[in-house]
């Protein structure tokens, strides 16, 4: 429990309705499922659980955790064990009271929010001024501000508007000694346009490559670039609620596509070639197996347990789902055709889905990301693994590399059956021609012992490492750069310093980050 | 059921929040994307439909107990489903409604009870109503219209006006109105006058579960007595209590239940009642929660895993009464009817379920007042609803923060048009 003066010092900051140290709301804030690598869904219990409005009452927050030597640990929509305490004694920040979008600057292309916006709302209020926003696989329920800012995240529309973090310009950091850094040019008072200056640009050290996870302070404002929303609806109107949505608002000139290539080459082939083209405004892995299964549960588990049936959605399997977004039907025609001469020269099939009933539904979905979060439905739980972001061939050795692996696990009854695919992932930026793809398990964690799940972390861990497929979504568990860093120059070394100059008396809660580098040296 | 019962729905949660936004689908603006009066409210994720079942978990695994804190913060919800409805969107395998319930009856089994709502049981108990009133006023609002009386002659249809409608003063002209256009349309339709009790589901509601079967005995021999084909009524919660709460505590009215707006819009487009005079006003429309998606008739299913649950027995909320009130208001000419942004099975409460109008009036009134500066952000000049809850707590919030608004029920809407006053 927090010592009484820390939790009354607190309170006088926040108002009492805003701190709770009752060990049943408290629970709300251990419980934990998702992409939790423990044995249970519990994270050790916050201390206390606090509800900032402002940066102000945020700084105030974290001065006070540094005066009484306590950790904190901030969450802004808080779903996956990382956004809670890694440890016993923390004070658990959330976010949710600062949950405004301060800005929309349609003409440069930004929008500054605060930590709470989720990206559904986001995306629905720049679709307003024709703009879109990057939502990551999570989905629209999770928070653009801290997918940029602290942590890996790639969406739908990856090719188009890049990954997580592509996207963040000014941001404000209230740093774990309490102090408030503004980054890029709101650092200058130059306005939040850019977030590299003039003003400190620190970006690399604020995030690196997959964020800090919460482990180094609190970000509290952020500008997040947008981009065009070709033609699109400024207020979608539907009927339904996911998979039975209804709309006469797809535009003529958006298409959904099913690409089929014949082999991993091939769609490899067919994904540099898309890039390099420049077309498209979402590639991404499609993956028969896990698709039938978030959409019709059941039936797979009925359908799939058929080997002839296996054999022939197997066939299915190197699949994109790919989308046009045009500006005028003639750009649409002419990206059809780019994409029709792809797909032939690759020796694959585009079916055009937008003559089928369901394309409304898929279209919407995908634009505003909801389908990831759907692979809850076959059991309820999920883990992921590989996913570095690397040339794209190297993703697709992944991806065989996961499959052959998933395979024994489904076997071994550890995750359900989706045809062992590799379900998630695609190329970023275009002409980059980088990507990744992931290997997500589904499983029921109330039926099924962990341990598995750990094998499969470890066996997904070792193939990376010898086969040299990079530094993917499974080593950032939580102490994973002991394997990982001395194989890659060291750099936990070199987080583990910035850790320690950042966050000098260790009230950050780096759990699922670093610790500080003397810790780390001991 | 039992608390105990839904461990594995619990233990389902991934903590997604999605629970606490509209469907996310459906997210059209950032003012409106909160479907959750509590958790917007209050905040702590506890208050959440998630947060809530965490609790249960945390009190099953012993690692909790209940008190006085974790009562209050069970008990500042409406039950008005929307958590589920989002929740449902995504899992298959989570009744997260049913779960709130269960938390209440274990509140009161443990003897954590909120005082305000001790009242209501006893007002039950004396006076068959949870407002305080007297037994013997219960059929006075119907005084002079010359509508049978079901003790005294069987009819087709009978009609159940509900505690609200029956005694709130400012109703009772609703109340009037919609029996006397059945009346007027040539339907046999007769009421229970003092006869008449409470359906008994406020009080399964808020965690007294054994209460409800004594009135839901006591409605089905009235409904015996009648000798009616079809029971009608014109408020929300007694519509839910017979279509969900009865059946799923196996329960049988044996009678077709029909909610007021759903009776009138079948005689409409039958061509029985024809709305005429041009009605120049700019509404929208509030679905109450328990006409809405908790108006879905209960559906049994029996199994352990409920990943293996076949689509249509889930409560989604997708089959309650949402068009019949519409087609109603579109079927008034000179009406321009608008939609606000949280519709149909994502629709914000009005902020009176589940007990929360009597125990806390202050949370009730604020969930109103979001729900009203939703219907003025459409330019309508009138928010149309179909319950005698929502209605109470609209006048009242309007009232109070001096908006000028109107709050019509659909049947006065229609009665204008049919020539009344």
């Amino acid at each position: 429990m927090l010592a009484k003066d820390a939790y009354k010092e607190l309170e006088d900051v926040l108002g009492p309705e805003n701190i709770s140290e009752e060990p049943g709301v408290l629970d709300g804030y251990a419980w934990q499922p998702a992409l939790n690598l423990g044995r249970e869904a519990w994270i050790p219990r916050p201390e206390a659980v606090v509800l900032p409005e402002t940066t102000e009452e945020v700084q105030g927050i974290i001065k006070i955790c540094n005066k009484h030597k306590v950790k904190f640990k901030a969450f802004s929509t808080g779903w996956a064990a990382w956004g809670g305490p890694g440890e016993q004694g923390v004070v658990q920040i959330d976010l949710r009271r600062m949950n405004r979008i301060l800005e929309i600057d349609a003409k440069n292309m930004y929008a500054v929010v605060e930590p709470y916006v989720c990206a559904a709302q986001l995306q629905a209020e720049a679709m307003k001024k024709g703009l879109n926003c990057h939502i990551i696989g999570a989905g629209p329920n999770t928070s653009p501000l801290a997918n940029t800012t602290s942590g890996w995240g790639y969406g739908w529309t990856g090719l188009f508007t890049g990954f997580s973090g592509r996207n963040p310009l000014g941001v404000e950091w209230v740093l774990p000694d309490g102090e408030i850094l503004r980054l890029g040019s709101i650092g200058s008072d130059a306005g939040w346009i850019s977030g590299d200056g003039p003003g400190p640009s620190l970006r690399g050290i604020m995030r690196g490559w997959g964020g800090a996870q919460g482990g180094l302070g609190v970000f509290t404002k952020c500008a997040i670039k947008l981009y065009p929303w070709p033609a699109g609806p400024k207020e979608p109107r539907f009927k339904g609620i996911i998979t039975d949505i209804k709309t006469t608002d797809v535009p003529k000139t958006h298409k959904v596509y099913f690409l089929f290539s014949p082999s991993y080459e091939k769609y490899a082939d067919l994904a540099y070639e898309i890039g390099n083209s420049e077309i498209g405004y979402v590639h991404c892995k499609g993956a028969f197996g896990a698709m039938f299964g978030l959409l019709a549960p059941r039936a797979m588990r009925k359908m799939l347990a058929s080997p002839a049936i296996r054999t022939i959605t197997r066939a299915f399997q190197h699949m994109t789902l790919f989308m046009l977004a045009a500006h005028t039907d003639r750009e649409l025609k002419y990206q059809e055709k780019v994409l029709k001469k792809i797909a032939s020269e690759t020796n694959g099939i585009a079916l055009d889905a937008s003559v089928f009933p369901f394309h409304q539904m898929f279209w919407w979905g995908v634009v505003r990301s909801i389908f990831p979060a759907m692979v809850f439905r076959p059991g309820g739980d999920f883990l992921t693994s590989m996913g570095s972001n690397v040339a794209y061939d190297c993703a697709v050795n992944q991806a065989k590399e996961g499959e052959k692996i998933k395979r024994e696990f489904i076997d071994k009854g550890v995750f359900l059956e989706d045809l062992a695919d590799c379900t998630w992932g695609g190329i970023y930026e275009g002409t980059s021609n980088w990507g990744h793809l992931e290997e997500i398990g589904m499983f029921d964690r109330r039926k099924t012992e962990p341990d598995g799940r750990f094998e499969y972390m470890d066996a997904t861990n070792k193939a990376a490492i010898d086969k040299s497929l990079g530094y993917g979504l499974s080593s950032l568990g939580e102490g994973y750069y002991k394997i990982f860093g001395p194989l890659m120059h060291d750099y936990h070394i070199w987080q583990a310093k910035i850790k320690q100059a950042f966050d000098p008396n260790n009230t950050s809660d780096g759990s699922f980050y670093i610790p500080p580098i003397d810790e780390l040296e001991d | 059921m039992s608390l105990q019962d839904l461990q594995r729905d619990m233990a389902g949660c991934s903590r997604c929040s999605q629970c606490k936004w509209v469907p996310m689908l459906q997210i059209k603006s950032w003012r409106f994307a909160k479907v959750c009066p509590s958790i917007d409210r209050y905040n702590l994720h506890a208050y959440s439909g998630s947060g809530k079942m965490i609790i249960g978990t945390s009190l099953l695994e012993g690692r909790s107990e209940l008190n006085d804190n974790i009562t209050e913060i069970i008990y500042k919800c409406q039950l008005c489903g929307a958590c589920q409805v989002s929740c449902q969107a995504y899992r298959d395998d989570i009744d997260l409604a049913d779960v709130l319930l269960e938390l209440r009856a274990k509140c009161v089994e443990e003897g954590f009870v909120i005082p305000e709502h001790l009242e209501m049981i006893d007002s039950m108990k004396r006076e068959d109503n949870p407002m305080g009133m007297l037994k013997r006023d219960r059929g006075d609002w119907a005084k002079g219209l010359d509508i049978p009386n079901i003790n005294n002659q069987k009819v087709d249809v009978l009609f159940h006006a509900g505690c609200r409608y029956s005694y709130d003063e400012d109703l009772q002209d609703i109340t009037r109105t919609a029996v006397m256009i059945l009346k007027n349309a040539g339907i046999d339709v007769g009421i229970a006058g003092n006869d008449e009790s409470c359906c008994g589901g406020r009080a399964y509601e808020i965690g007294y579960q054994g209460e409800m079967k004594n009135y839901a005995e006591d409605m089905a021999s009235r409904v015996r007595a009648s000798g009616a084909k079809i029971l009608v009524t014109p408020c929300s919660d007694c519509y839910y209590t017979f279509k969900y709460l009865y059946p799923k505590n196996n329960l049988d009215l044996g009678v077709k239940v029909l909610h007021i707006t759903e009776y009138v819009d079948s005689l409409i487009k039958e061509g029985v009642i024809r709305p005429e005079k041009d009605i120049p006003l700019k509404v929208t429309y509030h679905d109450p929660c328990h006409l809405g998606r908790r108006g879905e008739v209960y559906k049994e299913w029996e199994g352990e895993d409920k990943l293996l649950r076949p689509v249509r027995y889930k409560q989604s909320g997708k089959l309650g009464v949402y068009d019949p009130p519409r087609d109603i208001i579109k079927a008034i000419s000179g009406i321009d009817f608008v939609e606000m942004e949280r519709i149909r099975e994502y629709s914000w409460c009005c902020g009176a379920g589940g007990g929360v109008l009597e125990a806390f009036p202050d949370f009730s009134a604020w969930t109103a007042t979001e729900r009203i500066e939703e219907a003025k952000a459409t330019g309508a000049e009138a928010i149309v609803t179909a319950c005698p809850w929502c209605e109470r707590v609209f006048i009242d919030a309007i009232k109070k923060n001096g908006d000028s608004i109107k709050v019509y029920d659909v049947m006065e809407l229609l009665n204008l048009s049919l020539g009344g006053r």
